[in-house]
């Protein structure tokens, strides 16, 4: 613990940092899901689809997911981070995620964005104001 | 412009299609189900009357041939061919495939490869749909409702389809074969993912966009035709 905050490695050059896209997708549930759901989902799906090796090329990672209030149907929407050059695999693997625990689930893609700040005001404000 | 034209009977699909973006989707009925019940068709251009009003969605009717043997595929079209827009014909029998690509009156041959090793599909079958201008359907619901061990298998008998496809020109489709809301995928989303099976993306806007809007001018030309290659016209068209 000591060794991790005295010796905190400096932030990457932005010529060597990864470069990410942020991918805004919509998910409806016949159950509620959690951020650790959506998680497992992705991840899982990936897997499925891509393997271990593909998977990790993409770097996933869910940064927020919000849920949105709906009689019939329990909607969300959230963002995940992912490689630039895995974005057309990301994208792949949405359609992929049918089944949680036993009940249906579906996952569309919004959009994808740069930013996290461009991808709330894009499809995330911009959709809760429709 | 891209279509969905293989949606279960249901107005609420159709509109979750148009949330979705798309522009038009064909509304499909089983044919056991309309030989029981007879006015089911009627209740379809009941919703497409309900839902073109609420949205501008294109809609047309289905009706899903399921064969037993090609002499009751072929009294099956017969009857159902007048009574509705785009005629699918359920595949997996090697003999029905045959059968439906040989029938120029098919527009969509449903899943060839259900419950097969291989694509069900070869050069003579492609060469006849490609000739009868039969479109083969690529059903994502195949994909993804089946068994993530099984997945493999479904991608190669995709693979196999596109390899032919490119080779024979036979027009491939694309569809959900949707039965609830969360079957739909968005179009875009089925353009990532028909890159897993070696698909283009120009490649799935026209499984998407073109070849329905072919289907579509057929259909409405189809009236006229009287014997291959010999079409009526009216007087005003001459003027």
């Amino acid at each position: 613990m000591y060794y991790e905050e005295v010796m905190k490695l400096k932030i990457l050059p932005t010529n060597l940092r990864e470069k990410e896209r942020y991918l805004v997708f919509e998910g409806i549930s016949e159950i509620p899901l959690a951020r650790e759901d959506v998680i497992s989902l992705i991840l899982g799906s990936a897997n499925e689809l891509y393997g271990s090796c593909g998977t990790s090329r993409m770097g996933l990672w869910v940064v927020k997911v919000w849920n949105c209030p709906d009689l019939e149907v329990k909607s969300m929407r959230g963002i995940i981070r992912c490689n630039r050059d895995e974005i057309i695999a990301l994208r792949a693997v949405i359609p992929t995620i049918t089944w949680f625990r036993g009940k249906r689930v579906s996952f569309h893609t919004l959009g994808i964005s740069g930013t996290i700040k461009s991808a709330i005001t894009k499809f995330i404000k911009f959709n809760h104001l429709d | 412009m891209f279509f969905d034209f293989h949606i279960h009977r249901d107005h609420k699909l159709a509109l979750e299609a148009l949330k979705l973006g798309y522009h038009g989707v064909v509304l499909v009925s089983h044919s056991e189900e309309l030989e029981k019940h007879h006015n089911l068709l009627k209740s379809t251009v009941d919703y497409k009357q309900h839902v073109k009003n609420a949205s501008g969605l294109f809609i047309l009717k289905g009706v899903e041939i399921k064969a037993k043997n090609p002499e009751d595929l072929k009294r099956k079209i017969q009857k159902f061919r007048k009574k509705t827009d785009v005629l699918l014909v359920q595949g997996g029998n090697l003999k029905i495939n045959r059968a439906a690509t040989e029938d120029p009156r098919v527009d969509i041959l449903c899943y060839p490869y259900r419950s097969r090793a291989e694509s069900g599909i070869n050069h003579v079958l492609a060469a006849e749909a490609a000739k009868n201008r039969v479109s083969i359907e690529i059903n994502l619901k195949y994909l993804l409702m089946n068994r993530p061990n099984q997945r493999h298998r479904v991608l190669s008998q995709f693979r196999q389809i596109v390899k032919l496809h490119r080779k024979f020109k036979f027009p491939v489709i694309i569809t959900s074969d949707a039965n609830s809301i969360y079957d739909l995928r968005s179009p875009r989303d089925v353009v990532a993912l028909a890159a897993c099976f070696g698909m283009t993306s120009e490649e799935v806007t026209r499984a998407m966009c073109t070849v329905p809007q072919e289907i579509m001018e057929r259909g409405s030309l189809r009236d006229q035709i009287i014997v291959s290659g010999a079409c009526l016209v009216k007087n005003e068209s001459i003027k």
